[in-house]
């Protein structure tokens, strides 16, 4: 059995129980006090997310400041578990608007319990679509059918439905989609400059505000789906000109017809309506790095330091990339720094013993640098070696595929046969970006 | 003009005007001001003060909580005679009901012992609502009554709250039957508040007949708000609960199927048990009915009712509709949680019912399987889940099927919910099991979507599939070679992330790439968290033991023994020693390095055993071993047992290279070891002394012996269970690294079932220790550090020692210490093995005293019970074979008051009763009453004994209850176990 949840708990930061569900009667009412005993207050916390105590087995989540705890007594899947409260956050955030924390929790644990009696029947996981739920669940509470004598919405039909993503007679007046494919790099490298580990996880997410029932058809420049373009057509004349990537692993939203994905290699799909995560991809071949930081760290004698950071973009020059934060380490007992930057500021911050270097615009083609000087207090026990944490990086660049994904074109066909307005953005975000140094 | 004649009248002023002037007027003056402050007093008091709480407290103006009217005793009286005539009110078919039920006046009276029939029909025939409100107020008048009463005498452990839940009391009690037009607002703020007490754990059950009476609303979230309620306190008040039958039964048959769904989900979530007959007919009609919503949760409601009163569940044929509706509902999520359901029913039903033993393999059948594979991308991705999971226990019946099935599921490893692609990936490899180069092929073929997975999503989703890749990569992990950087670590990573990469890693290494990796983990050995530097120095001592090529890493190994830190030196020794086990020919490198370390900057035993095992092994080639090997021996008591061992065996070897220099470590050693308290190393010491002085050579061969190297070391867990752990693919399992059976099993569960009983409990970690004991003395046989001879000898001192340390007591010498009667027996032993001269040499002065002493054997007498002190059971087999044997014992006995006053917590009988070879598997309780479970092995045979005692400190008693495999025992191990008890806080 998959799931099979027994209980489904919402703690706060100090164990208190913002929502209790109790699904079966196969564990004791005490659970709680057994997860905070066991886990809450001691050193566990934090080492491993699942934890046998007794006969049952937690599954544990922060978001934000609270604890989601999943009991369940049998051999669960564990998968299947997290992505149920992953999927469960999310639903709450859609109905919220945005923050799922303990407030906003508080506020409206009525929502929630009703959500979770929908979500989840006995322990089995049921319909977790934030669609088809808001069509019957909605904050204000629907007043039954009894009092405003009106027709019934078909809510329930889709409930269960096949296409359960999408609803039927949407009109909009105009139609639009909005393509955004947001990237980020992963990168480790080593101290002198080798490239150690480095990935793009990319995701494609849509905003569709298109009527009817649309068929779109995605087209991207990665490697296996133009090779199986030409193959079909059966003439190689109209050849894509410019770089064809390689995707290592692609997921899509249960929208996508996997099918004539794997059949034809095109990506089709009847979108749901308003935003959704269409695909997912990683790439591990031929990544284009925006940044290279070039790091030198002296220990000059006991208590001073010198630091110079050179960080280089290497984008192009007509590109700008925004929010850059560079966070260096700094040993725990510095006492005193100064620094020259070329551009941006820099502080130094004592509680994450980091100095942060924000460059608000950063252009492409330029390498800034920093330097600084660090005075230590002198400790009078023996030399404790710093463990140098890595240099880590945040940034944004707008219209910047690190993998160097394009879209070639976004096709949507219809009954009534529209015209529709495509939008696409590109954007490249720093995931883990590490340096040692 | 004017003026003068004014002036005329004021002149000549009469003695009326006088008063007038000097009394009236005054007094109409001040009147008229003290009418003026009355009016503003009145006002005020109308318009502010009337609201002041203070003054509407001194006044006592405040309203007291309207009281609920006791049932009267006119009325009940008038019951009693109703009761006796025979009623032939309209309607009534229930011979004995008592109804009288006037429809306008809306007045009911039901005897309680009849309630139930009597209100469901009073229900109906009510029409307008105001007079079912009535007749709920009249019911509840009689139900409520109990608990009122028990709510007056809250329990001590029950949180405060208790003005607030009579005020919310009070206060449902005015919306109960309002109709105003507000009120539905108002009550949604009441019901927020009770189920939010209700969520922080006050008891608001008491208000359960307000609760219910508020309910009669179209309000649907207020329903809603009701049935959480109910469903959450129906079961401790069950009558009440029956209260909301109706409601719940005429929503079932609303028209809307929405609250039709919501309805019969309340009524099936009722769980209590005489309530079922109500359940079913709802039940039945809503697995006929034509919105599909109402179906998926009246099948949900199928199988509770099965968790219920599986009965009732069978009786009315539910699995078989429920079959009927898998195979031809056209809405997927009915089919899901029909599978679900059957699946669950068929499961626990199979044991008893072949018929359900056969239906359970008919879900696996071809034509299922391939019916729900057709119908699979109609099901939501939970439901994919269920389907998958099944679909992995179907064995096709030919090659050409399987691949039918893979070309069919290949997509599904697109799939954006993990859980969907770790199961298609479960019946990839369970299918392709029989054919190993399909098998290796699809562990290609999963590699990509696995690795997405686990960089993508929160930490924990990614630790789920982490796990499951670990397997996958223990089993094969050549094929991951080249993957090797994706198990890097990243900085921020959680540690339980950290270290399952950092075991892949290790995994993986191989010639290739083996110096990459160990660059890595190099890295990770100065990382902040101590844990993690452990885990990654031990993998770099790992992939050393691992590979032939083993140069670069012996440098990098020296080079953490040069950190200077604690945690790294100790981590790096022990792996130093095991390097030198399997290449002895580094010996030479490593020595000088160890030789610097000083044997007081190591602290933990396993570290510092392992430097003593270098300083013994390797002591030609350290010029100061002795005086080190010296120093430690006379700081014997600061070491941990396990420490003592080795120190004891690296003297000896010390011994037989360096006599004149060590000779006097080893006399310090071995008078110490003779006196030590532990018995390993007691027993140790004495063996070796015993050696000596049989002849000096053969101890020397015996302990010294020329060493192979170890090619391979032992692999801690089985193929069984190995390959058990992967046909559980996609569960808990996987992230345990342990089969099912070992967590989820009843009996396998161990010492937790007792949990319910003793509160307080450290039975888990009491459990832990026999198991971790057990797993020592594994390890220390299996050890290598003794040779294989010297292995040999050990487990042959073991079967003696089964013998001496057997408490066999004679009352004649009960204030001997136990250790000094093992030692006597121990020398008869010898005696009669060994008759030779040697037995009193100079050194056996130690012993001279105590040979006088020894109680003559009772040769005649029957062989009496003797017990193995190094029994061993884990908790599953205990609890197994409790189960399964009958009391043999049941006798409660005296424990002294010593006893009791030294009985301050459980370890202290635990330590006691280990030293008379009765070994305890689960404890708790607390002062005065306490609770244990022994349990004994026979010396030469694996009967076992167990053993229940709860024992009262203060009224000095201990009940005991003992099992044993073989009876005729018993009562000998009876007594033993007592003497053991009674002898428990003399010492």
């Amino acid at each position: 059995m998959p799931v099979a949840a027994s209980a489904i708990y919402f703690l706060n930061l100090r164990g208190d129980v913002l929502i209790n569900r109790l699904y079966r009667d196969d564990v004791g009412g005490n659970m709680v006090d057994a997860f905070r005993m066991h886990i809450m207050q001691t050193k566990e916390l934090g080492t491993c997310p699942v934890r046998q105590i007794g006969g049952c087995s937690f599954f544990y989540m922060r978001i934000s400041n609270v604890y989601i705890v999943i009991v369940v007594s049998s051999n669960a899947n564990v998968a299947c578990a997290f992505k149920f409260v992953v999927e469960a956050v999310a639903l709450f955030k859609s109905y919220f608007g945005g923050a799922f924390d303990e407030d906003a929790i508080r506020n409206n644990f009525v929502l929630i319990y009703e959500l979770l009696d929908e979500i989840m029947d006995f322990g089995y996981p049921q319909n977790l679509s934030p669609e088809i739920l808001k069509l019957y669940i909605t904050q204000e509470g629907v007043r039954s059918p009894f009092s405003s004598k009106k027709p019934v919405p078909n809510a329930t039909l889709q409930v269960t439905g096949a296409v359960g993503w999408r609803r039927e007679g949407l009109a909009y007046k105009k139609n639009e989609v909005f393509l955004d494919i947001v990237e980020s790099v992963n990168l480790l490298m080593s101290s002198k400059g080798s490239v150690l580990r480095c990935d793009v996880t990319g995701k494609i997410l849509m905003k569709c505000f298109l009527s009817g029932m649309p068929d779109l058809k995605l087209g991207l420049n990665d490697k296996i789906g133009l090779e199986k373009e030409s193959q079909l057509k059966n003439r190689p004349t109209k050849r894509y000109h410019g770089k064809t990537i390689e995707l290592d692993d692609v997921t899509f939203h249960q929208c996508v017809n996997l099918t004539r994905f794997n059949s034809e290699k095109t990506v089709s799909f009847v979108p749901p309506d308003g935003e959704f995560e269409l695909m997912k991809y990683r790439i591990t071949e031929g990544v284009n790095l925006p940044f290279r930081v070039l790091p030198t760290i002296k220990e000059l004698g006991r208590t001073r330091m010198e630091v110079n950071v050179k960080v280089k973009s290497v984008f192009g020059a007509k590109m700008f990339a925004l929010g850059v934060v560079i966070k260096i380490p700094v040993p725990k007992q510095t006492a005193k720094t100064s620094f020259q930057v070329t551009s941006g500021r820099a502080k130094y911050n004592a509680s994450i013993d980091c100095l942060v270097w924000k460059i608000r615009k950063f252009p492409g083609q330029t390498e800034p640098t920093l330097s600084a000087e660090i005075e230590l207090i002198s400790t009078i026990a023996e030399k404790k070696s710093w463990t140098r944490p890595p240099i880590q990086m945040e940034f944004q660049v707008p219209m910047f595929t690190a993998s160097g994904l394009r879209v070639r074109f976004l096709k949507v066909w219809e009954k009534s046969g529209y015209n529709t307005v495509e939008w696409v953005r590109y954007i490249t975000k720093a995931g883990s970006y590490e340096v040692r140094c | 003009m004017d003026s003068a004649a004014t002036s005329f009248s004021s002149s000549t002023p009469s003695p009326v005007d006088y008063i007038v002037l000097l009394i009236l007027r005054p007094i109409a003056a001040i009147s008229f001001v003290f009418v003026f402050i009355a009016l503003g007093w009145l006002l005020a008091w109308k318009l502010v003060l009337v609201h002041v709480p203070l003054v509407q407290e001194i006044f006592g103006l405040r309203k007291k909580p309207a009281k609920f009217k006791p049932q009267t005793r006119r009325i009940s009286r008038y019951y009693n005679s109703i009761n006796t005539r025979n009623s032939s009110a309209p309607g009534s078919g229930y011979p004995p009901v008592l109804v009288q039920c006037c429809h306008s006046s809306s007045i009911a009276i039901i005897k309680p012992n009849y309630s139930r029939v009597a209100i469901s029909h009073l229900w109906s025939s009510l029409e307008p609502p105001s007079n079912r409100i009535r007749l709920l107020c009249s019911t509840f008048s009689q139900a409520m009554a109990p608990p009122a009463q028990s709510s007056r005498n809250p329990s001590p452990s029950q949180p405060s709250g208790k003005g607030e839940v009579s005020d919310l009391r009070s206060q449902l009690r005015q919306l109960a039957g309002s109709r105003a037009p507000g009120v539905d607002d108002a009550k949604r703020e009441l019901f927020k508040k009770v189920i939010s007490y209700m969520t922080i754990g006050i008891d608001v059950s008491s208000l359960f007949g307000e609760m219910v009476m508020c309910s009669v609303t179209p309000d649907i979230v207020l329903k809603k708000m009701c049935y959480l309620y109910v469903g959450n306190y129906a079961k401790v008040n069950p009558d009440l609960a029956l209260l909301t039958i109706n409601f719940l039964q005429r929503d079932c048959k609303d028209q809307d199927p929405m609250i039709r769904g919501l309805a019969l989900r309340s009524l099936s979530s009722l769980r209590v048990a005489n309530l079922v007959e109500y359940l079913v007919g709802p039940l039945g009609s809503g697995l006929k009915d034509n919105n599909a919503y109402v179906r998926t949760v009246a099948v949900m409601g199928a199988l509770k009712l099965y968790h219920i009163s599986a009965s009732t569940c069978l009786d009315a044929d539910f699995p078989a509709v429920l079959k009927h509706l898998m195979l031809n509902d056209s809405e997927s999520q009915v089919v899901a949680n029909c599978l679900s359901a059957l699946q669950e029913i068929w499961n626990s039903e199979s044991s008893t019912s072949e018929e359900a033993a056969r239906e359970k393999e008919g879900l696996i059948s071809k034509p299922f399987i391939y019916y729900l594979l057709n119908r699979l991308r109609e099901f939501n991705e939970w439901g994919q889940c269920l389907v998958l999971e099944l679909v992995a226990k179907y064995v096709p019946s030919d090659t050409n099927e399987n691949f039918d099935i893979m070309n069919l599921l290949e997509d599904r490893l697109q799939h954006a919910n993990g859980a969907v692609v770790l199961a298609t990936i479960k019946v990839f490899l369970q299918l392709t099991l029989s054919m190993a180069d399909v098998h290796q092929e699809v562990y290609e073929r999963i590699k990509a979507p696995l690795l997405t997975l686990v960089s993508s999503g929160s930490p924990e989703q990614s630790y789920a599939v982490l796990s499951h890749l670990h397997l996958l990569v223990m089993r094969a992990p050549y094929l991951f070679t080249s993957d090797y950087k994706h198990f890097y670590c990243q900085y921020n990573e959680p540690s339980y992330v950290k270290k399952l990469k950092l075991e892949m890693l290790t995994a993986v290494a191989n010639e290739s790439n083996t110096y990459e990796i160990v660059t890595e983990l190099c890295e990770y050995a100065a990382n902040v968290y101590v844990a993690i530097a452990r885990e990654s120095i031990r993998a770099v001592g790992k992939i050393a033991l691992q590979q032939y090529d083993v140069n670069a890493i012996v440098d990098r190994l020296l080079q953490f023994l040069e950190m200077e830190k604690d945690y790294v030196t100790a981590e790096a020794l022990v792996l130093v020693k095991d390097l030198l086990r399997k290449y002895p020919q580094w010996s030479h490198d490593c020595i000088a390095v160890v030789g610097n370390i000083s044997s007081k900057n190591v602290q933990e035993p396993k570290a510092k055993a392992a430097l003593i095992w270098m300083l013994g092994e390797y002591a030609q080639d350290m010029d100061d071993a002795p005086y080190i090997l010296e120093s430690l021996a006379e700081n014997w008591e600061d070491d941990a047992p396990e420490v003592r061992l080795h120190l004891l065996t690296a003297i000896m070897k010390c011994f037989f290279r360096r006599p004149p220099e060590t000779q006097k470590a080893l006399g310090i050693a071995l008078a110490a070891g003779l006196s030590d308290f532990h018995q390993d190393v007691h027993d140790r010491a004495l063996f070796y002394y015993r050696l000596l002085q049989y002849d000096v050579s053969s101890a020397e061969r015996v302990v010294n012996p020329p060493k192979q190297a170890v090619s391979v070391f032992a692999d801690t867990q089985s193929n069984e269970i190995k390959d058990r752990i992967f046909d559980e693919f996609n569960s808990l399992s996987i992230v345990y690294q342990k089969p099912s059976y070992m967590f989820t099993d009843k009996d396998h569960r161990g010492p937790f079932e007792f949990s319910d009983e003793i509160d307080n409990l450290t039975v888990g970690v009491e459990s832990e220790h026999v198991v971790a004991a057990t797993s020592v003395d594994a390890n220390e046989t299996s050890d290598l550090l003794l040779s294989t001879s010297e292995k040999e000898e050990t487990r042959a001192m073991v079967a003696n020692g089964s013998d001496y340390t057997a408490p066999f007591y004679d009352s004649s010498t009960p204030a001997l210490p136990s250790q000094g009667q093992s030692e006597l027996a121990i020398t008869g032993l010898l005696g009669t093995a060994d008759p030779g001269p040697q037995a009193s040499t100079a050194i056996d002065d130690l012993l001279m005293g105590l040979d006088l002493t020894a109680p003559p054997a009772p040769a005649s007498a029957p062989p009496p019970l003797k017990l193995n002190a190094r029994a061993a059971l884990d908790a599953g087999s205990f609890q197994r074979t409790w189960r399964e044997l009958p009391v043999a014992i049941s006798q409660e006995c005296e424990l002294g008051s010593q006893g009791a006053a030294a009985l301050t917590s459980p370890q202290a009988l635990l330590h006691h009763m280990q030293g008379n070879s009765i070994q305890c598997i689960a404890s708790g309780g607390q002062s005065p009453n306490f609770k244990f479970f022994f349990f004994a092995q026979k010396a030469y045979e694996p009967s076992v004994f167990l053993v229940e005692c709860k024992i009262n400190t203060s009224t000095t008693k201990a009940q005991l209850n003992i099992k044993a495999e073989d009876q005729s025992t018993s009562h000998e191990f009876l007594a033993l176990f007592q003497s053991a008890l009674s002898r428990f806080g003399l010492s």
